[in-house]
């Protein structure tokens, strides 16, 4: 069993497991941050930013003006964003016989896979993962084609030319595995192969391996994967939460007596609880809008979100922030709103319930009828007629590179009355903001990260108990910046197996067990003889016959009567070597008995001598000796057949013959 | 019983003492603590004094007795105290069948017996278990270490008493404890010592017992709190593993922590370090807890874990924090200690509990150290972001805390300079406070009203003219009194205008002169007016000068104007509830000028003569039905009139005459014709009664049981409306 590991990004990962015959890829996540060291693509155009500097070495040598500028000190790529994909090289994709989705911001880079390494398989996962991973696949493509970009900049990727260029690019790594975004056809060429499970349901993969999705309580349709066979079982956890929040809770029980769990999707924000955030959150926007300035909050457009305007709905008349306008702009806003609402079945307890009462499941219904939250698809049409300020802005995207946001940041940037609050943990707060520096507005930094942390990682450990622990390497160690933390990390017995981009290991298990049906009509033919109380033997002939990976014995079919005919008699003459197999002895040979009846058979000269395994015998008469083991009988006699068919006859009647 | 010699005889007699000594070890803790008791009362009442003689302090009886029965007694006392000590010496080690029950309940009869007994019973006491007591030490049992220490204690206690070095067994059993070598116990011994606050005697132990409880803290900060000393050095290694565990951990650091603000209150030849350093140390344990170890290179990384988000621990710091602030050379560390507590106000994970314990460390630093000044602007810009931002906080328990924090800020800082006004600025905390006032939560809607008037009564009462922003405030205040449905809120606004109201009795006094000046200029002229500022009438019988100039018709319907004019002046008003002010001089005050104000304008009139001032008798004033007016109308006199007038009002109604006339709404307040509220009040009586000095009624026991008296019948009277039911308020 291996696991092949293409992404390095412990939130999302992209690793192929090998069990058994099948190949199986577990989550396809694409890492985003590359598109940090993007200019922003403005809506409008941006006069500040189309005006930056192109940059030049300092000794004039490398001259990258068009490709890459400057701003604060930073340099930045101007051309359409890419992406880092998982990688490609390390196994044939082609190969993939199915992907298990775990939720929908591990899904990412779905595209990339399906359409273009060959790929046949299925891909499995939740309705709501499909339908809010498509969500956000159209957002991204539809922020990248609203604005697009005809130079795609190469230049700077080459290596040598790399090497001279200013931190952090010169540091970024697998540059060439970077690409454009996708287009429309692809993701919905790409979703056209999912196939849609529900929670528990057992999916049988050729046989041989069943998988199934497990509540992981991180979002809507959120599952961790249970991969087993009849004797091996291997769980992949992945983005999974123990807090209240709106998905339906996490089954921990399912996870029990795994061989071997593989540990991804811990939060990104280990020191900061998520509660606390949420007050930060809530206080930041409420001091802002007191001054009268306006909040902007870059996020996805879906997740988090539902949880902060459930927040907000309660905080709102505590806060008298009654009459302020909150907007949610994105391409697929209206859509988000309205699928959180259906999903009933996926939802936590709470809000299941209140499907059946004439209240929606979330309160931002509510919020949308009273006309407190508005929803547009873009800044541009409606929007722009409705736009009343102070307001709370909620928008794409949030690495602040594309997306309405890029608006807001040229529009409230400029004031110290604005704040921008940071609420997804995916980006660096800082590199976000890089190219829009020097900045006047405030930023707020309240990361929410609703996944599991390592105390509540070690918690669950200990209840499930995994004979192996795989998990991406940065889990093994405390932050970099945080040495002394040695409690931001797993400590775990045996230490868990860590693996980064492009690792390959060989999971520590061997398959020892494979589980073969026997027809009734053989079994009825078996005659079992008991060994131990309790215990029976029987020796059984017949064909193995593999197919679907079942493996099933069936009775070895009589050769059919010999039709009159020439050519068959000639088989006939030689009729295939069908004999009744040996007799299986079992037992041990006792020493005195077997002495006694040597003596009994008038061989009396033996010399016995003790060794590690048993004993020889020397008949020192004949020459001959012979070797009791544990688990044979050798009986060297050279040229007196007599004496060792007598030898052979005395030692079995020691024997059970099966 | 047993404080009769004849009594303890009959008792010794009866056998009465190894029942007792049984009852011990009862089920019942009641029954064996009484047993107890009972013991040690015994040995302890009848003990031989220092000389040798029988002393029974006190008791004249003893005298009597102890004569002649002296030697019988003598000889029952020193059975008893053989019965007892030899039961002592049996039972102190714990046995296999009774556990460590029994030695815990002889170790309490002996804390009661040592902390009690006088040469030469303690000597004999300390004799019989000193060995004992040894070999329970070194047994190590943790329960019993409380109580070992306990014992300890009463021996020091009671031999300071007499005078006398500590006893050498006792200092060798101190030793012995202060050498355990279970760290729990061993902190919880040092921990003991101190609190006993024996350690002025014994420098040798009571440096050790500091060092204990100084090295758990020393060892997580990595702070050099014990320098190269190294007394208590072989308890490092037990100590660093005991605080890898988390609960022993928490607990320990708790403990120790906990004594460190009177351990630096020591004299300095005791410590093992300046005090300065062990707020250092605290200090750095509120930054590991908050989970900031960045700046840390030392310290045991293995404990910060057990320590890391420790609400109990944070809690625990914090207060120490504000107990620290009053030691000696911590004001130059206010930089340091005002930033740790600003990153803990900020913290998004402090709870509520933190966040206010945080504020008042922040309140006791600031008030300690005269000058804040020293703080830079970002200091204190950061601590106006801070609260800012708490004031906003999702929990009402922060809110509060916050608004709370704003109100004594500026009670602080109004102690201190003028340099403090900067950072009070009422300018920044006052908007705040305005907008605390729409709270959705009650109580922060109240503290949010005693915060501001705490901000804003320097401005207030400084003379300057009001401001639009105060006049707001009270504008939006009366709308809270107004419409505010919960109490905590109107409450606080009330007390609110209390505050903000003039309580100076001199103020009120000086009103009252002008109430006299505005009556002179009504009444003067008038028969029988003196005018208050010649003659103070309290010098003289109010009766005795009485103008013999003859009154025509015409000056009476004056009398008659002049009277209604004070009325609308509000003179009247003034007057009466000056009368019944607590302040007695404003009482005093009052009650002199009511008294002038009766005799000019409705004398008595002489017997068998018409009334000659029917005018001013029209004259009347609406007495309200609360405050002031329904202490007036409690005046006997006052009572009579009312009943007096609820029959005359029925006739007069009938009549068609209205003197007397109840208000269409309100119903409680009543119009009073001013004559006969003047003649009623008894003002001679409460003249005479506001001359005496005050104390002989308010010291009284009267006076308090007429305070509570009023306030219930104050709270059925305003409350009882019918239907309604009356809901009292236990905040």
């Amino acid at each position: 069993m291996k696991l092949y590991c293409l992404s390095g990004h412990p939130t999302l990962p992209c690793n192929v497991l090998k069990f058994k015959s099948t190949t199986i890829m577990l989550d396809c996540g694409l890492d985003t941050t590359s598109v940090l060291n993007f200019l922003p693509l403005p809506l409008v155009h941006s006069p500040r930013l189309s005006k930056l500097p192109g940059w030049v070495s300092k000794d004039g040598n490398i001259n990258l003006e068009k490709e890459l500028k400057e701003c604060a000190k930073r340099v930045f790529v101007d051309s359409q964003p890419e992406f880092c994909l998982p990688e490609k090289e390390l196994l044939d994709l082609s190969n993939i016989d199915v992907i298990l989705i775990s939720n929908y911001h591990c899904m990412m880079a779905l595209p990339y896979i399906t359409e273009h390494t060959g790929f046949t398989g299925t891909v499995y996962a939740t309705e709501p993962t499909l339908q809010i991973g498509r969500l956000l696949m159209e957002e991204l493509v539809n922020f990248m084609e609203r604005v697009p970009k005809s130079q795609s900049a190469t230049c700077w990727k080459n290596k040598e030319v790399q090497r001279m260029l200013p931190g952090p690019l010169k540091d970024v790594v697998d540059v060439w595995a970077w690409k454009r975004c996708y287009s429309m056809l692809e993701v919905n060429s790409a979703l056209s192969k999912v196939q849609l499970v529900g929670y528990s349901q057992k999916v049988e993969l050729f046989g041989a391996v069943q998988v199934s999705p497990l509540s992981s309580g991180y979002s809507l349709g959120s599952s961790n994967w249970i991969i087993q066979s009849h004797h091996e079982k291997v769980a992949y956890v992945s983005g999974s939460s123990l807090l209240t929040t709106h998905p339906q809770p996490m089954d921990q029980s399912s996870l029990k007596n795994s061989d071997v769990l593989i540990l991804t999707g811990l939060t990104q924000m280990p020191t900061a609880n998520p509660d606390g955030m949420l007050g930060e959150f809530c206080s930041n926007l409420a001091m802002t809008i007191r001054a009268g300035g306006n909040v902007l909050v870059p996020c996805y457009s879906s997740g988090v979100i539902y949880d902060l305007l459930e927040c907000l709905y309660q905080f709102i008349e505590s806060a008298s922030l009654g009459t302020t306008p909150f907007y949610f702009i994105s391409p697929v806003a209206n859509s988000s709103l309205e699928f959180s609402q259906i999903f009933a079945e996926w939802l936590c307890h709470n809000k299941q319930s209140k499907v059946y009462l004439p209240e929606p499941p979330f309160p931002h219904a509510e919020l949308i009828q009273t006309n407190k939250l508005k929803h547009y698809p873009s800044i541009h049409g409606d929007f722009s007629i409705e736009f009343r300020q102070p307001c709370v802005v909620f928008t794409g995207h949030p690495s602040l590179r594309f997306g309405d946001v890029v608006h807001f940041m040229e529009l409230w940037g400029k004031s110290s009355l604005n704040t921008i609050i940071f609420t997804e943990p995916d980006f660096s707060y800082l590199d976000a903001l890089a190219p829009y520096q020097p900045l006047a507005m405030k930023c707020v930094y309240c990361p929410i990260d609703t996944r599991l942390n390592f105390h509540q990682v070690s918690k669950l450990l200990k209840e499930v108990q995994p004979l192996h622990v795989v998990c991406p390497e940065q889990y093994t160690q405390p932050p970099l910046t945080q040495s002394h933390r040695s409690d931001l990390m797993l400590e775990l017995q045996p230490p868990p197996m860590p693996y980064r981009r492009c690792s390959v290991l060989n999971l520590p298990f061997r398959r020892r067990y494979e589980r073969v049906y026997i027809l009734p009509e053989l079994a009825n033919s078996l005659v079992p003889s008991e060994v131990k109380p309790g215990i029976s033997v029987a020796t059984v002939s017949a064909v193995l016959h593999s197919k679907d990976n079942k493996h099933t014995l069936q009775s070895v079919s009589k050769p059919p009567p010999a039709p009159p005919s020439k050519k068959r008699k000639r088989v006939m003459e030689e009729p295939p070597v069908v004999q009744a197999p040996k007799p299986l002895l079992s037992g041990a040979v006792p020493l005195e008995a077997f002495l006694a009846t040597l003596q009994k058979h008038g061989i009396s000269e033996v010399k016995v001598e003790e060794t590690a395994d048993g004993h020889i015998l020397h008949l020192q008469a004949d020459d001959t000796l012979i070797q009791l083991e544990a688990d044979g009988t050798h009986i060297v006699c050279d040229n007196n057949e007599p004496l060792r068919t007598t030898l052979r006859d005395l030692v079995l009647r020691f024997l059970q013959k099966l | 019983m047993l404080q009769h010699s004849k009594a303890f005889t009959f008792f010794v007699q009866a056998d009465f003492i190894v029942p007792l000594l049984q009852l011990q070890t009862d089920s019942s803790l009641f029954v064996a603590s009484a047993a107890n008791q009972t013991l040690a009362h015994t040995l302890v009442f009848f003990q031989p004094g220092g000389n040798g003689t029988f002393k029974n302090p006190g008791k004249v009886e003893r005298t009597q007795t102890s004569i002649g029965v002296e030697e019988p007694f003598s000889q029952d006392y020193s059975s008893v105290l053989g019965t007892i000590s030899q039961f002592l010496k049996e039972s102190l080690l714990p046995k296999e069948n009774t556990g460590l029950h029994q030695s815990q309940q002889v170790l309490k009869l002996l804390a009661l017996l040592l902390a009690r007994a006088r040469q030469p019973l303690r000597d004999k006491l300390l004799g019989t278990v000193a060995d004992s007591l040894q070999e329970l030490v070194a047994a190590g049992y943790s329960q019993l270490t409380p109580p070992l220490m306990d014992i300890i204690l009463a021996a020091y206690s009671s031999s300071s008493t007499d005078d006398c070095v500590p006893d050498q067994r006792v200092t060798r059993l101190l030793s012995s404890m202060l050498n355990i070598t279970k760290p729990s116990d061993l902190i919880g011994a040092a921990a003991a010592f101190l609190r006993g606050g024996r350690h002025h005697q014994d420098a040798v132990h009571t440096a050790r017992a500091v060092r204990i409880l100084l090295l758990p803290l020393h060892i997580v900060t990595g702070q050099t709190l014990l320098g190269t000393d190294t007394t208590v050095e072989e308890h490092r290694f037990s100590i660093s593993e005991k605080l890898k565990i988390k609960t022993s951990c928490v607990s320990m650091i708790c403990v120790c922590l906990t004594h460190t603000p009177p351990i630096t209150l020591m004299p300095g030849d005791l410590l093992p370090c300046p005090p300065v350093s062990i707020l250092t140390a605290v200090l750095s344990l509120l930054r590991i807890v908050s989970g900031d170890s960045s700046s840390l290179s030392s310290g045991c990384s293995e404990v910060f874990r057990n320590l890391v988000g420790s609400g109990k621990v944070q809690k625990c710091s914090l207060e120490v924090l504000t107990g620290l602030s009053s030691s000696p050379g911590m004001k130059d560390k206010l930089t340091e200690v005002v930033t740790v507590l600003i990153q803990y106000l900020n913290n998004p994970d402090s709870d509520p509990t933190v966040i206010h314990k945080s504020y008042q460390a922040l309140l006791k630093w600031m008030s300690v150290c005269e000058d804040v000044s020293s703080l830079t602007d970002k200091f204190k810009q950061d601590l106006i972001d801070v609260v800012k931002k708490r004031v906003c906080d999702m929990r009402w328990e922060v809110r509060d805390s916050t608004v709370e924090f704003l109100g004594k800020l500026a009670g602080v800082l109004k102690q201190g300079e003028e340099t403090c006004g900067a950072l009070l600025g009422g300018c920044w905390s006052t908007p705040l406070l305005r907008e605390a006032l729409q709270d959705p939560e009650s109580y922060v809607r109240a503290s949010a009203i005693s915060a501001l008037a705490q901000t804003l009564e320097p401005s207030w009462h400084q003379g300057a003219a009001v401001t639009q922003g105060q006049t707001d405030v009270v504008t939006r205040l009366l709308e809270i009194l107004s419409q505010d449905t919960e109490a905590f809120a109107r409450r606080a606004v009330v007390q609110y205008f209390i505050a903000c109201a003039d309580l100076d009795w001199e103020v009120k006094v000086h009103t009252l002169e002008l109430a006299q000046l505005l009556m002179d200029e009504a009444c003067s002229g008038h028969r029988g007016y003196r005018k208050g500022s010649d003659t103070p009438p309290a010098l003289r019988h109010p009766y005795a000068v009485i103008s013999a100039r003859p009154l025509g018709e015409g000056a009476e319907s004056d009398v008659a104007g002049a009277l209604r004019n004070l009325v609308e002046q509000g003179v009247v008003w003034a007057l009466l509830s000056g009368l019944v002010d607590c302040d007695r001089p404003v009482g005093l005050k009052a009650c002199q000028l009511l008294i002038t104000l009766r005799d000019t304008v409705c004398p008595r009139p002489p017997p068998g003569a018409s009334p000659a001032t029917a005018a001013a008798s029209k004259v009347s004033c609406e007495l309200p039905g609360c405050g002031w007016g329904r202490e007036i109308r409690k005046i006997p006199g006052m009572r009579r009139l009312d009943r007096v007038k609820e029959a005359d009002v029925a006739h007069r109604t009938r009549c068609g005459e209205v003197g007397i006339e109840r208000t269409s709404e309100g119903g409680d307040s009543v119009c009073v014709s001013v004559c006969d509220i003047l003649s009623s009040l008894g003002l001679d009586e409460k003249l005479d009664e506001l001359s005496q000095s005050s104390d002989h009624v308010h010291n009284s026991a009267l006076s308090l049981l007429q305070d509570i008296l009023t306030a219930s019948a104050a709270h059925t009277q305003q409350d009882a409306e019918p239907g309604q039911e009356v809901i009292v308020d236990c905040y």
